[in-house]
């Protein structure tokens, strides 16, 4: 029952989309539309946009510029109240269900129905729910259940029925099937057609390509914030997907020196960490760049965390320079020369509120201070050195760091790390969101450090980064290693198919 | 539908039935077999007059821990309960002294408990001064304030018709029938009022619960007013059944009623509990309180059986909450 | 790390804006007025005898400080000297302990009840707010069990020196305050560990992944907490020569309030030492001139209780005003 383009309005339409954040440009010129039982799905890798632009779909985010229509009428969505009125429901990554009431609860809070008195009726309220259950064939939940005690797949399935109980014309899901299990994916799947079925429009966020094969007829992809193309799903292939999410101009050529490549820092074999990482053996030499490439959700910040000591492993094997170690803390990750550079720049890498100064030394106090006393003219010494070496544009060393632009924050956390010497420095997309200068000064750095004998492991899911700087690339996928190249052979087409996968690991739909 | 699908439906209610009732059923199983055993070792605690005189004279902290299960489901605390009843029983006291008409000296303590619990809730949901620094202060304004206005006089001579809680109604003793209405109507109004379900909302996930169309700023003041609504009536039958009104607060009685909140199946960190279990867990906790005294433990070591219950139910209380985000992950 | 107050238009030098130095002038313009006011007040007697007294206070403020600047809070300290009081007093009575022994056990206790809240905090998650109410609970019931309200008093004459004697003029205990008020001070500016504790306010999962030891820097928190707390029940003791169960009651409002008062943000990330001790000294200054003009000791917290609500309102709005320019 999908209407025929063209025939009438779309359900949700979205036109010339701009929207800034202080430093960063989120969205330019972006236009997207959803119509009636259709699949559109929305692709591009983390920091594409993707969030932000189903945050102005859903009111959350008001746009700088461009318009809203909803079934062809311009509509301006005030919050998510607005959204919710227009028959847009959106289910985040971040389930927003309260834990400790019940299913039946969960799903018709704020509109429940009534008896007499303006008393809530419990048994009508089940009775809904029942019917919301039954409608999507769903028999393993009862309306009684509490909802804190259900898994993630099952939690998902409440926001589902919570969003059909506000008679939602379009359902927007922000990546779903991010911690999913394989059962609880085709189920998803199974609901998503009974949605198209009763004209249902689904905007469906994902950076799976499998499951947009499987389940969508229209994607539309983003990168850097922009639109890059719309295709039918059944008129294109993933190469050519992977091709519009990952390429880029490549004028941007890294200066990659080969350097000496020494013996072996890191080795870690069958390491094993529940959930995501199953069974990991790789090995860094010095001076070598080993990019780790991936789709999101592969395992491989989780396994790096775990070589990190935030997620210590539960077993297998990790040596450091020929030397069997356990890892059970950052701090003595630290201490054996190892550095880790995280994804996640403002909640994990910096303190904002600090200056640049006690961030830039925050990683190397054990080294600044004698007796637990900190230096201070060292840590001033450390700090100016780095601002001059990665060129780190601040007003002062006392200038707060949540401040800086995204690129000059990232030194800032590169610089921490570095100031340790480390024997392994971990980077998890060491540049994202960060602006093209930049980009190449710290792939400059990164053959720097490669020729002093560093070994890197650089995580990255820009491909033409990790086919440009890295020795080996190595790809990952749903927590195992699962194909390695060496330079010469690492084409983006090679590594594109196996980051994706061979064949999709779930039963095609009927 | 597969034989474990089965399984885990009727398994889940039952699960459901279970986690409901347990709380509840578990606290009355304990003041039933606590008064047993107490009184198989020493069977004047079962003599009428001393069970009664538990329940006269501790039914106010059952209603007391009504309004405190609202705060605490709502995810805020609030410290200074014990100080205001010590100054809305002098309040009401010194009314029915100076001769106001006893109708006043009886609605006084309800009007300015709401107007008092009211106010720091305001500031609590809308200047977001966390709550306990705002009870905190407000505990040591009402104490400071109680002895310096009363200058540590206690009042005497209180008429007889002041005395609410010496009252019957259709045989039964009022503070008993004030804390079985209190509870009855607040636990039908948490169960069956869309305001009295945002209260768990509120508590469970904020933001969830503004996406939901509840305010949590109105719902957090409402939940302080009726608080002090409660607060107000634990007074009026505290106060009314005393012979003398001292100008000192009753020592640690905020922490007698949080622990009745807690050990009545409230969780601290909010969304989830019941007041019957509050009162329940009152009831109970005067009943050990008693039962010291009768196997010959010094009265003096209630406190620490306080302490040392309200520590066990909240450790076990976040332990579970852990263990059952662990499960959340299996794959 | 103190919150300094940026002024619109020139700019001042940094120090004169720093909020302990508003503080200062704040409190020295109050000590002028009040000595104005009162002659009794301005004598070195009574400034000395108001070092004396603030002194318990003045010793938990210290670790109290690095509780909130890491986010959390103390509610037991009161208990703990509740608590510390009676096992001084008791081992040394009734368990025969020779009273140095009793000290050190009345410390050890102090320091174990910390280390419990420390303990439950870092391993099981409780969060502070809500564990130290049930140890306020737990710590301040055992100590009337264990006193059944009997108290303890003549301790040898030698014992009172800590309490009631001088050193070179100066009151014992105060000697021993400042003391640790340069430690402290110096150990939260200067050190690694004072660095962490901001860090762990200010941002705690990336000092996680700095590196840092956020668990076992809590654990020395929360026990040096208690046995601050166990170091001014001695002193109270000393001072007032005898040993209730009721003693330390209400002392987490006087501690948090002066800490409050003093700069520290209750949201955690900022503070100092000396503006804790600007905020002990006002405190005992609004005591202190509150009795001198005829009110009542207890109605006192009143003035306490306005002054804790006021300054983290003045202090967080402040804060609001400061994250919308940026």
């Amino acid at each position: 029952m999908i209407a025929a383009e063209g025939q009438s309005a779309p359900l949700l339409e979205v036109r010339g989309i701009d929207k800034s954040f202080p430093g960063v440009h989120a969205l330019s010129n972006i236009s997207f539309e959803v119509r009636a039982g259709e699949v559109h799905a929305l692709l591009g890798e983390n920091g594409a946009g993707k969030s932000t632009l189903i945050k102005i779909m859903s009111g959350v985010y008001r746009p700088d510029a461009g318009s809203i229509l909803v079934e062809g009428r311009e509509t301006r969505l005030a919050g998510p109240d607005d959204a919710r009125r227009a028959g847009i429901a959106t289910i985040y990554q971040e389930l927003l269900l309260f834990p400790e009431l019940s299913v039946a609860e969960n799903i018709f809070l704020g509109h429940a129905p009534r008896a007499g008195g303006g008393r809530i009726d419990w048994r009508a309220m089940r009775a809904k729910a029942e019917a919301l259950l039954a409608s999507l064939e769903i028999d393993d939940l009862a309306a009684d259940q509490i909802v804190g005690a259900l898994t993630v797949g099952n939690r998902q399935r409440v926001e589902i029925l919570r969003a059909l109980s506000h008679d939602a014309r379009i359902l927007i899901m922000d990546e779903p099937t991010a911690a999913l299990t394989e059962a609880d994916v085709t189920r998803l799947f199974d609901i998503v057609r009974r949605l198209k079925a009763r004209g249902v429009g689904v905007v469906y966020i994902s950076h799976r390509l499998e499951e947009i094969f499987l389940i969508a007829d229209r994607v539309t992809v983003l990168r850097d914030g922009a639109y890059v193309g719309r295709r039918q799903v059944a008129e294109t292939s993933s190469a050519e997907l992977v091709q519009m999410m990952v390429g880029r101009r490549i004028d941007n050529l890294f200066p990659k020196i080969v350097v000496p490549i020494g013996a072996p820092v890191l080795e870690a074999r069958d390491v094993v960490r529940r959930p995501m990482t199953k069974g990991v053996s790789l090995t860094v030499r010095a001076g070598e760049i080993v990019g780790l490439a991936g789709l999101v959700g592969a395992g491989r910040s989780e396994f790096a965390q775990t070589v990190f000591g935030i997620a210590p492993a539960e077993s297998g094997e990790i040596r450091l320079m020929g030397e069997a170690i356990r890892i059970n803390s950052p701090e003595s990750a630290r201490a054996k020369g190892i550095a880790y550079v995280p994804e996640d720049r403002g909640v994990q890498g910096l303190v904002r509120p600090m200056s640049v100064l006690h961030n830039l030394s925050l990683a190397a106090l054990g080294a600044l201070s004698r007796v637990g006393f900190i230096d201070r003219l060292g840590e001033r010494r450390l700090a100016d050195t780095a601002i001059k070496r990665f060129s780190v544009k601040t007003s002062s060393l006392d200038e707060i760091a949540g401040r800086l632009s995204g690129g000059n924050q990232q030194k800032i956390v590169l610089g921490k790390w570095l100031a340790n010497n480390p024997k392994l420095l971990i980077l998890d997309e060491p540049t994202r969101g960060i602006d093209v200068g930049t980009k190449a000064e710290i792939h400059r750095l990164m053959c720097e450090l490669a020729g002093a004998g560093v070994a890197i492991l650089m995580i990255s899911s820009e491909l033409p980064e990790v086919l440009g700087m890295s020795d080996r690339v190595l790809v990952m996928r749903e927590g195992r290693l699962v194909a390695e190249f060496d330079r010469a052979h690492a084409t983006s087409e090679a590594v594109g198919a196996a980051m994706m996968g061979g064949e999709p690991n779930m039963e095609k739909a009927a | 539908m597969s034989a474990t699908a089965a399984l885990g439906a009727t398994s889940a209610r039952g699960w459901t039935l279970r986690r409901f009732a347990s709380q509840e059923a578990l606290l009355a199983v304990a003041v039933i077999g606590l008064a047993v055993v107490v009184g198989f070792i020493n069977p004047r605690f079962l003599a009428y007059r001393n069970l009664a005189d538990v329940l006269l004279g501790n039914a106010y902290i059952g209603i007391a821990a009504v309004g405190m299960s609202m705060v605490i489901i709502s995810g805020n605390i609030d410290i200074s309960v014990g100080a205001l009843i010590g100054v809305l029983a002098t309040v009401s006291g010194s009314l029915a002294v100076a001769g106001a008409p006893i109708v006043v000296c009886w609605l006084a303590p309800l009007i300015l408990g709401v107007a008092v619990m009211a106010a720091q809730g305001a500031v609590v949901a809308y200047l977001r001064i966390p709550a306990i620094v705002v009870t905190l202060g407000m505990m040591s304004i009402l104490r400071g304030g109680l002895i310096s206005v009363t200058g540590g006089k206690w009042i005497t001579d209180l008429p007889d018709t002041f005395h609410l809680a010496d009252l019957n109604v259709l045989g039964a003793p009022m503070p008993v029938v004030i804390m079985v209405v209190a509870t009855a109507v607040a636990a039908l109004w948490m169960r069956y009022s869309p305001r009295g379900r945002s209260i768990y909302a509120t508590g469970g996930n904020a933001e969830a619960a503004r996406l939901c169309g509840v305010n949590p700023q109105r719902t957090v003041v409402m939940v302080f007013a009726l608080h002090g609504l409660f607060a107000g009536a634990a007074t009026l039958v505290y106060a009314t059944q005393l012979r003398v009104i001292q100008s000192t607060t009753p020592s640690g009685l905020e922490l007698t009623i949080i622990t009745a909140t807690v050990v009545g199946g409230v969780s601290i960190l909010g969304g989830v509990g019941t007041v019957i279990g509050a009162t329940l867990a009152a009831i109970l906790i005067a009943e050990i309180t008693s039962a010291l005294v009768f196997i010959n433990i010094s009265p003096y070591w209630t406190d620490a059986v306080r302490g040392a219950l309200i520590i066990a139910t909240v450790i076990a209380d976040i332990m579970r909450r852990q263990r059952r985000a662990a499960r959340g992950w299996k794959k | 790390m103190s919150l300094a107050i940026e002024t619109p238009g020139r700019k001042l030098p940094r120090w004169v804006t720093r909020h302990e130095t508003m503080l200062a002038l704040i409190l020295a313009i109050a000590l002028l007025a009040l000595g104005a006011f009162n002659d009794r007040f301005l004598t070195v007697d009574n400034l000395l005898n108001q070092g004396r007294l603030m002194t318990e206070i003045g010793l938990i403020a210290l670790p109290m400080t690095f509780v909130i600047i890491t986010g959390g809070i103390d509610l037991s300290v009161g208990a703990i000297v509740g608590l510390c009081a009676i096992m001084l007093g008791y081992s040394w009575k009734y368990f025969g302990f020779p009273l140095p022994l009793a000290i050190l056990f009345a410390l050890a206790v102090g320091g174990a009840a910390g280390l419990v809240n420390g303990l439950v905090i870092t391993r099981i998650k409780v969060p502070p707010l809500i564990m130290t109410i049930a140890t306020l609970a737990l710590y301040r019931g055992l100590a009337e069990g264990v006193s059944q309200a009997h108290s303890v008093r003549n301790y040898p004459e030698w014992f009172y020196i800590l309490g009631q004697g001088s050193v070179l003029g100066v009151p014992t205990q105060l000697v021993i305050l400042i003391v640790l008020v340069v430690i402290a001070g110096v150990a939260l500016d200067r050190t690694t560990f004072g660095r962490t504790l901001y860090a762990i306010g200010s941002n705690e999962t990336a000092a996680r992944f700095s590196a840092l030891n956020v668990d076992r820097t809590k654990l020395v928190i929360y026990t040096l907490s208690g046995l601050a707390s166990a170091l001014a029940a001695v002193v109270l003791v000393s001072r007032v020569t005898t040993t209730r169960m009721d003693m330390g009651m209400g002392y987490e409002l006087d501690v948090i309030a002066a800490v409050v008062l003093g700069g520290t943000s209750i949201f955690g990330g900022s503070g100092t030492i000396w503006g804790t001790v600007i905020g002990v000294a006002m405190i005992q200054l609004l005591k202190n001139g509150l009795a001198l003009t005829g009110v009542k000791g207890d109605a006192t917290i009143i003035v306490i209780g306005v002054a804790l609500i006021l300054s983290v309102l003045i202090a967080s709005s402040m804060q609001r005003r400061r994250d919308q320019s940026a």
